[in-house]
């Protein structure tokens, strides 16, 4: 009798342990931003943006209303996405943002999983960008991904939850009725940064 | 007497008046008498029948049903336009804050007397 309650409460502890570490491994790839929340006071502008599960789905619902070609990308990209967290901040002056609160985003990208791909720092123009990868142990997909945009009149932390390509992630700049910036694609023969290339870093 | 006198005691002579003649006279003053009904009787008449105040009591309840239906209709349209517009906007400045650091990559790259 002894033995079998022993064995019911192990089973028991099993399950209860399986149960609490399944959403923790779901929610493994998500940043805790809220340090960043008390940067919104002090920026001239702010984008917040908060997409989970259920209001992915929604706006998925309403990009097939939308006929065009860029739609159809968006949808494209964002299915089997989990969530999209973006926190932008422009300010009006430097020095409005301190590098600890850069600092608890990437306490957080050091945890297990976490690729930094590229990182990019230079001290002249005070700027600082990385982009980082969630790539379990199989490595075969990738769980989500985050950039941290650092320079001394704006921060911003884009975290994306999920399967996610970035060739047509890059590729949307310019579409959506936004016109694209001056940016240089690769030259010929180069291969570019949706693979996992080596982290860059200019001192 | 005269005969002017004979005559007219003849036509005003008493007569008994004819069966149901009080009835008929009296049916036809209440029915005179009687004030003309109003909506709101018309409407608790028209109700008083249960079956058509059943039928009242659903109409009413689809036309609520409708009303709710079309508001929270109303309100997830407006919450799916919101969140398409975040979604391209996250997804906006994901690309570009991406392609930013694939410059910088390829600036080092060119940089770089290796490559």
């Amino acid at each position: 009798m002894r033995i079998s309650l022993t064995r019911s409460a192990t089973l028991m502890m099993f399950l209860v342990l399986i149960w609490g570490g399944l959403p923790a491994y779901g929610q493994v790839a998500r940043l805790q931003l809220n340090n960043l929340e008390k940067l919104s006071k002090k920026a001239a502008e702010v984008v917040d943006v908060t997409l989970d599960g259920p209001m992915l789905k929604l706006a998925s619902k309403f990009l097939n209303e939308d006929e065009d070609s860029e739609a159809a990308e968006v949808k494209e990209l964002v299915k089997g996405l989990k969530g999209i967290y973006v926190k932008s901040f422009e300010f009006d002056k430097e020095g409005e943002y301190s590098e600890e609160d850069v600092e608890a985003i990437r306490a957080q990208l050091k945890g297990p999983g976490w690729t930094r791909i590229v990182g990019f720092t230079s001290k002249r123009e005070h700027e600082n960008t990385e982009v980082y990868m969630m790539v379990p142990g199989s490595g075969e997909s990738i769980e989500g991904m985050a950039i941290i945009d650092a320079e001394p009149k704006e921060l911003t932390v884009v975290n994306i939850i999920g399967p996610i390509d970035l060739d047509k992630l890059s590729a949307l700049e310019g579409h959506m009725g936004v016109p694209k910036l001056d940016l240089e694609k690769g030259k010929a023969g180069q291969k570019p940064a949706s693979g996992k290339p080596p982290a860059k870093e200019q001192e | 007497m005269r005969p002017l006198d004979e005559e007219l005691r003849s036509a005003l002579r008493r007569q008994e008046p004819p069966a149901g003649f009080v009835e008929r006279v009296m049916a036809r003053l209440a029915a005179q008498a009687a004030p003309r009904a109003g909506w709101a009787q018309v409407a608790r008449a028209f109700l008083g029948w249960p079956r058509l105040r059943w039928a009242a009591v659903g109409a009413v309840a689809c036309l609520v049903m409708a009303i709710g239906v079309v508001q929270y209709q109303r309100g997830q349209r407006a919450q799916g336009e919101m969140a398409k517009a975040q979604l391209k906007q996250a997804l906006h400045i994901a690309s570009s804050k991406l392609n930013q650091a694939r410059k910088r990559v390829q600036e080092i790259d060119r940089r770089s007397p290796q490559s």
